[in-house]
């Protein structure tokens, strides 16, 4: 639960939510919501088709289902998906450290330790990110108490009405970019989920998890319409700062960003490790390599090479991220789960090659 | 490995030395002035910055030189400006502690404010609240006066702001609601006012009666889009606050019932505004309605009524004052000045979406004449430590 919780927070509060903010305007709180429903639906059906052969994550099932190539392409595809949400999670902590505490610091900086962080809780192993995740998610909460209390007496419910004045549609579309976020918790899910125990326990955890992480996030966007105002949110790249930048509790504590930083943090760290690990098992079903430690480096430099180009340059990465990216994460985020789903329930004369392996 | 990743994490701790400042290497700066200067058309910066070593706390210490410093460069941005001041201060100019700032009347209708909020919007060390004020006189006039009660007159600033709510008599507009008012759809930019008057006493010779000079609110500046186009003098803005703000506490002074030479006073409390858009005849009308509760602070009269009828005649007082000070308020705002400072627009694009879409191109026409209703309901229930009226007991 924490690390589906951890995995979607830092991205989902601050960089979406400017995105969110420039195309749904008040709505955006909305969007939220929405983006939230259609992603516990996407992760019910992807535990539907995990628990289908609980000890096979996605690329082994579709092995199972059409052959080798079939899950080589998957594994291309989802290294495809994993590099791109890599590119977002680079946006998400890179903006928030330099723009606002190091602006002196090369960019490059932050990728290398970005990318060695990441390589630690690879050597660590999935165990020790889940125990991160959990300290993670006592600061995320506390974080989201600390804003809470800190903006309450700026709030205007004025800037709420009126709803849906973009209209649903619009609403419905822009929700592409939360789910972005939502796909990289369903696509990690896809291939860990074998690794969990308690299997029975499996709809319940995942549920739960997308609902509390949804209703952590649903605060941010709340906040932002009622404290900054949709026009305000969506002048800025990294929004949650600017509200931890207005935020104050009396004479003494004001100016969040430091505060933020610190409990944000874990959650950033989470994505990153998330991300590597779930690329570096994606190129293993691809090239087949066992051995996830020699895929580590090649594919962690791929990954920050990738995640610096992206990062560099401001106007591309804001570009990428609210226009090519829900391109190529909505495709996949949705089309893998559905497609292994239908392959699944009508190819079932492969079934028994599926349990065999 | 392990060793491996503890230099990793030793390194990693040594990310934040890069771009590092030394505090005794900052200048801090408590206020900041925009000015014009007519001759070139360049922008004049004035800023306030603290001594630490010289501001004395409550525990004694400090140097005995001044607490401030008050520099003033000049540039064609305000980033050049800024830049500029640098050719002769010892220390990096550092803007996360500044209080508040000052532009001068003059740059606001001439220039505009958007090279303001878009500079100190960007600024990453600025904060959201700081204080963005209108000065009547030249700003850097105001930021070089030593005002108030702190050591640092940029503190003073800040609390003359952070307490105006007992005042009500002009807005507390930071950088956060000026961005707001200036990028919302159909809302406009308003800002407290300031001017510099002497007000304070020299208790050393006390002959020269309100000599020196101090920084008192003076109204509301209202824009439209980024320039400004009027304001409203402090007894204006009363009517202006119950809009855009929660009035805490308003003092309204009121003549006796039945003698009009002697005066009394009451205190607006627990205070609710509400403002209601509806259509009567194809017309877009609003009605405010406004309920407080008064407290009976100070009743100067000769009378031998009770209190209970002293109130019944207060109360009507004040509802017919407060309906006055928003009548006068609206006639400048709307008729006047034809800016929606009160963002009458955006609360009926809340309630009328549909219609709106109607209206919306045609909003700046209408918005003159749109008719405000105003009720208001007055309930003295508070007289606060006595039962009756002061008056001797040989009445």
């Amino acid at each position: 639960m924490a690390v589906i919780i951890n995995l979607v927070y830092a991205k989902a509060i601050g960089v979406t939510q400017g995105i969110l903010a420039r195309q749904a305007g008040g709505d955006m709180w909305i969007v939220s919501i929405l983006s939230t429903l259609i992603g516990l639906c996407i992760m019910l059906l992807t535990v539907f088709i995990i628990k289908r052969y609980p000890n096979k994550n996605i690329f082994e099932q579709t092995r199972g289902l059409v052959g080798k190539w079939g899950e080589k392409i998957l594994s291309l595809l989802l290294f495809i998906f994993f590099l791109g949400a890599f590119g977002g999670v680079m946006i998400t902590l890179v903006y928030h450290l330099m723009d606002y505490f190091l602006p002196d610091a090369p960019t490059i900086l932050f990728v290398i330790i970005a990318i060695l962080a990441g390589i630690v809780g690879l050597f660590y192993g999935i165990e020790v990110i889940a125990r991160v995740a959990i300290l993670g998610t006592f600061s995320i909460i506390m974080l989201n108490i600390l804003i809470l209390f800190g903006s309450l007496s700026y709030f205007e419910i004025r800037h709420f009405f009126p709803v849906l004045k973009n209209g649903l549609w619009n609403g419905i579309e822009a929700t592409k970019h939360p789910n972005g976020d939502w796909a990289m918790a369903t696509l990690m899910v896809a291939i860990l989920l074998p690794m969990v125990k308690e299997k029975q326990k499996w709809f319940a955890y995942t549920g739960k998890s997308i609902v509390f992480g949804g209703l952590l996030i649903l605060l941010w966007p709340i906040l932002q319409v009622g404290v900054l105002s949709p026009e305000v949110t969506g002048q800025y790249i990294v929004s949650c700062m600017q509200m931890a930048r207005s935020a104050e509790i009396g004479l003494f504590i004001h100016r969040y960003e430091l505060i933020m930083i610190i409990f944000f943090s874990l959650s950033a760290l989470v994505q990153i490790m998330i991300c590597l690990l779930c690329a570096v098992i994606s190129v293993k079903h691809l090239t087949g390599v066992q051995n996830l430690n020699k895929l580590t480096i090649p594919v962690a430099t791929i990954l920050g090479a990738f995640g610096y180009w992206v990062v560099v340059d401001h106007i591309r990465a804001m570009d990428l991220l609210t226009y090519y990216w829900p391109r190529v994460a909505m495709p996949i985020a949705f089309g893998v789960p559905i497609i292994v789903f239908i392959l699944g329930t009508v190819i079932k004369n492969k079934k028994d090659n599926v349990i065999s392996g | 490995m392990s060793k491996v990743i503890t230099i990793l994490v030793i390194l990693c701790c040594l990310v934040g030395c890069i771009g590092k400042e030394e505090i005794d290497d900052l200048a801090m700066v408590m206020s900041f002035a925009i000015d014009k200067n007519e001759e070139n058309n360049n922008l004049i910066i004035t800023a306030q910055i603290a001594r630490p070593g010289n501001v004395t706390g409550d525990t004694g210490g400090g140097g005995e030189g001044e607490p401030i410093w008050t520099a003033t460069s000049e540039g064609e941005t305000i980033f050049e400006a800024i830049r500029n001041l640098a050719r002769f201060s010892s220390r990096r100019v550092f803007w996360a502690h500044n209080f508040i700032i000052v532009v001068s009347e003059k740059v606001a209708r001439e220039d505009g404010l958007v090279d303001i909020i878009d500079f100190f919007n960007r600024n990453n060390e600025l904060r959201m609240r700081t204080w963005v004020v209108i000065s009547e006189k030249d700003a850097r006039e105001l930021v070089a006066t030593k005002t108030g009660l702190e050591i640092v007159p940029g503190m003073s600033l800040d609390r003359l702001f952070r307490y105006s709510d007992i005042v009500s008599e002009a807005p507390r507009s930071d950088v956060m609601t000026l961005t707001s008012a200036y990028l919302g759809e159909h809302t406009h930019p308003y800002l407290a006012m300031v001017n510099i008057r002497d007000r304070g006493i020299n208790t050393e010779s006390p002959e020269e009666f309100g000599s020196i000079p101090q920084v008192e609110l003076s109204g509301t500046a209202i824009f439209k889009d980024d320039k400004m186009v009027g304001k409203l003098t402090a007894e204006e803005s009363r009517g202006f606050l119950w809009f855009i703000d929660k009035i805490e506490s308003a003092i309204v002074p009121l003549s006796c019932p039945e003698q009009n030479d002697r005066r009394t006073s009451v205190e607006l409390r627990e205070n609710k505004f509400n403002i209601s858009p509806y259509i009567e005849n194809d017309t877009v009308k609003f009605e405010a309605t406004v309920k407080t509760k008064p407290h009976l602070v100070e009743l100067g009269c000769l009378t031998s009524k009770e209190h209970s009828e002293i109130v019944t005649i207060l109360e009507e007082k004040v509802e017919a004052a407060i309906i006055q000070d928003i009548e006068i308020m609206l006639a400048k705002v709307q008729k006047e000045f034809k800016s929606d400072v009160l963002q009458l627009g955006r609360t009926f694009e809340g309630k009328y979406p549909g219609q709106w879409k109607e209206m919306e191109s045609s909003w700046d026409d209408i918005y003159p004449n749109v008719e405000v209703k105003i009720s208001v309901k007055s309930d003295i229930k508070n007289t606060l430590l006595l039962e009756n009226p002061t008056r001797p007991a040989k009445d």
